[in-house]
């Protein structure tokens, strides 16, 4: 059974369509980032999984139940949405203490996490005062209060320095080693999609794109660049073979539909002089653009 | 059902919000309460014993402005997002928010009420003034006064959980209470209507403070039954409400 079974799931709003026949799996074990531009659609579906809005259509479950059917949901899904959602006037502190009372979870808990999450000093202030990467990590505290077998992140890298990051980037994929399903959603590709096992793209609601990270790179890949004295050469006796080859300028060519296996073959054959063959790797935010149709914001 | 009412007593505890608005309530009605006391002239009639106890009943608006932030602070702030992921179950959510604030009301009530009474019994014997009033009549309003802060905060909870707007709760709240119903007095028949079974009439049967002046009220268990249906309409109202609608906040 999948620790999160999202199922043709559709959400509409009047006649806004917030998502639209949504399907995805993340099972135990597996960081997966859940990607689409802001306004996607993405908060929708973690809210119809978390129980907080009813989907028009289809189902959202956790270990096979939907989310009010949990026998012990503290235990099973900890959860961030937006970024904590705090009182103002309430300490870091007592934030946690009040849902931990709610769940059963013991107060030693809520001290081990506010030093986990490094606000052990700030714990006694009120949330008012707090930095948004502060109220991040305070949300993912109470994420973890009952160390959940599955973790739902929404936006969790916003307003995180780049150290930040990189600690939840290391975390998150801890989580995920320790047998937990952690699903994580981001409208900035490079902040999760590295260390995510497999990447959900959304857009407008509909997905599309589901694969690990490394065949989307694959498959979107932008080509293969040779460069040096006899790349004008070997351009032509490509052509003559049917390849397209475009001018990069400088000298340099760019082939798209020979491998680089191809084209040393080809440069060995006629004893050619190349000093660069190399893959060019669409960026992230590029496979993003192309995707989604909008530009992904880079991080 | 122990956990989320413990839940929400630290909510209400650590916010200034909830100590503040009794501190400054009860603050406030004792000082009315005093300044009354001393300054009443007796000449007239029992009944002025009556009015100066009734003074304590200025906290049941604000104790029903308590209940209606339990659950419009959380949607104002969102915390009622991270309330829900862990404890899902919206009807003891809103049952354990009644009984916390049910709680601060009753306390609201105790301390206003309380303090109010000893004042206005030490003001009028260090002045030498009958208060009119047997003991138990006294008892009565007092009892009458506290339980009606009690429901008022309990309605609010309610109220609150139906409309979820803070701003537009607050504003209904205060618009009805000390506004509309009054307005609607002035109605012939339907005004006698509303001044006998509104809120304000039936929370006045139930303090028993009205029972010597004119007019046709409610006796105060007719009218503590009628607070009760009210309160209990608004939270059934609020309840359903909240488990049926999206939480979106």
């Amino acid at each position: 059974m999948s620790a999160i079974d999202i199922d043709r799931l559709t959400k509409r709003y009047g006649d806004t369509i917030a998502v639209d026949d949504l399907s995805f799996k993340v099972d135990p074990g597996r960081l997966v980032g859940f990607l689409g531009p802001n306004g996607a659609g993405k908060t929708t579906t973690l809210r119809a999984l978390l129980g907080l809005i009813r989907p028009t259509e289809g189902t959202a479950t956790v270990e096979g139940r939907a989310f009010g059917d949990l026998e012990d949901p503290a235990h099973t899904v900890g959860a961030v949405l937006d970024g904590g959602m705090l009182h103002p006037g309430r300490s870091g502190r007592n934030h946690l203490r009040m849902l931990a009372r709610a769940s059963g979870v013991p107060t030693s808990r809520v001290d081990e996490l506010l030093k986990l999450v490094d606000l052990a000093g700030a714990a006694d202030r009120r949330a008012g005062g707090y930095s948004l990467g502060m109220r991040q990590r305070l949300g993912l505290a109470a994420a973890l209060l009952g160390d959940p077998r599955v973790l739902v992140l929404d936006e969790p890298a916003n307003g995180l320095d780049p150290q930040g990051i990189r600690w939840l980037r290391d975390f998150l994929r801890s989580m995920a080693a320790e047998g937990r399903a952690v699903l994580v959603s981001s409208h900035v590709l490079a902040e999760v999609a590295q260390t995510a096992d497999e990447v959900v793209v959304i857009a407008r609601g509909r997905s599309v794109a589901q694969a690990p990270l490394k065949e989307l790179l694959a498959t979107s890949a932008g080509g293969m660049r040779v460069a040096g004295p006899d790349a004008g050469r070997l351009a032509e006796l490509l052509r003559g073979d049917g390849a397209a080859v475009d001018d990069a300028g400088d000298g340099a060519i760019v082939v798209h539909d020979r491998a680089g296996e191809d084209i040393g073959r080809l440069v060995a054959e006629h004893r050619l002089v190349i000093s660069e063959l190399s893959p060019i790797a669409s960026s992230l935010e590029e496979i993003f653009f192309q995707l989604t149709g909008e530009p992904g914001t880079v991080g | 059902m122990t956990r989320l009412i413990s839940s929400e007593l630290l909510k209400l505890r650590s916010t200034r919000t909830a100590v503040a608005l009794i501190a400054s309530v009860v603050g406030l009605v004792v000082l009315i309460g005093l300044i009354a006391t001393v300054t009443a002239d007796f000449e007239q009639d029992e009944v002025m014993t009556v009015d100066l106890l009734g003074i304590a009943g200025f906290a049941q608006v604000f104790a029903l402005i308590l209940g209606v932030l339990a659950v419009t602070t959380e949607f104002r702030h969102g915390t009622v997002t991270p309330t829900l992921i862990v404890a899902p179950d919206r009807v003891r959510l809103v049952m354990a928010k009644l009984a916390a604030h049910a709680l601060a009301g009753l306390i609201l009530g105790v301390l206003a009420v309380g303090l109010t009474t000893a004042i206005v019994l030490i003001g009028l014997s260090s002045r030498d003034i009958d208060t009119g009033l047997t003991s138990d009549e006294i008892t009565k309003v007092v009892v009458g006064l506290v339980l009606a802060t009690t429901l008022w905060a309990a309605l609010g909870v309610g109220l609150g959980a139906l409309v979820r707007n803070q701003v537009g709760a607050i504003v209904g709240a205060l618009g009805w209470t000390l506004l509309v119903e009054n307005l609607l007095t002035i109605i012939p028949t339907v005004g006698d209507w509303v001044q006998k079974y509104g809120l304000n009439g039936v929370t006045n049967a139930l303090s028993n403070i009205e029972s010597a002046t004119t007019g046709d009220v409610l006796s105060q268990a007719a009218g503590g039954a009628l607070l009760v249906a009210y309160t209990a309409a608004f939270v059934i109202a609020g309840t359903l409400a909240m488990r049926r609608r999206d939480v979106t906040s």
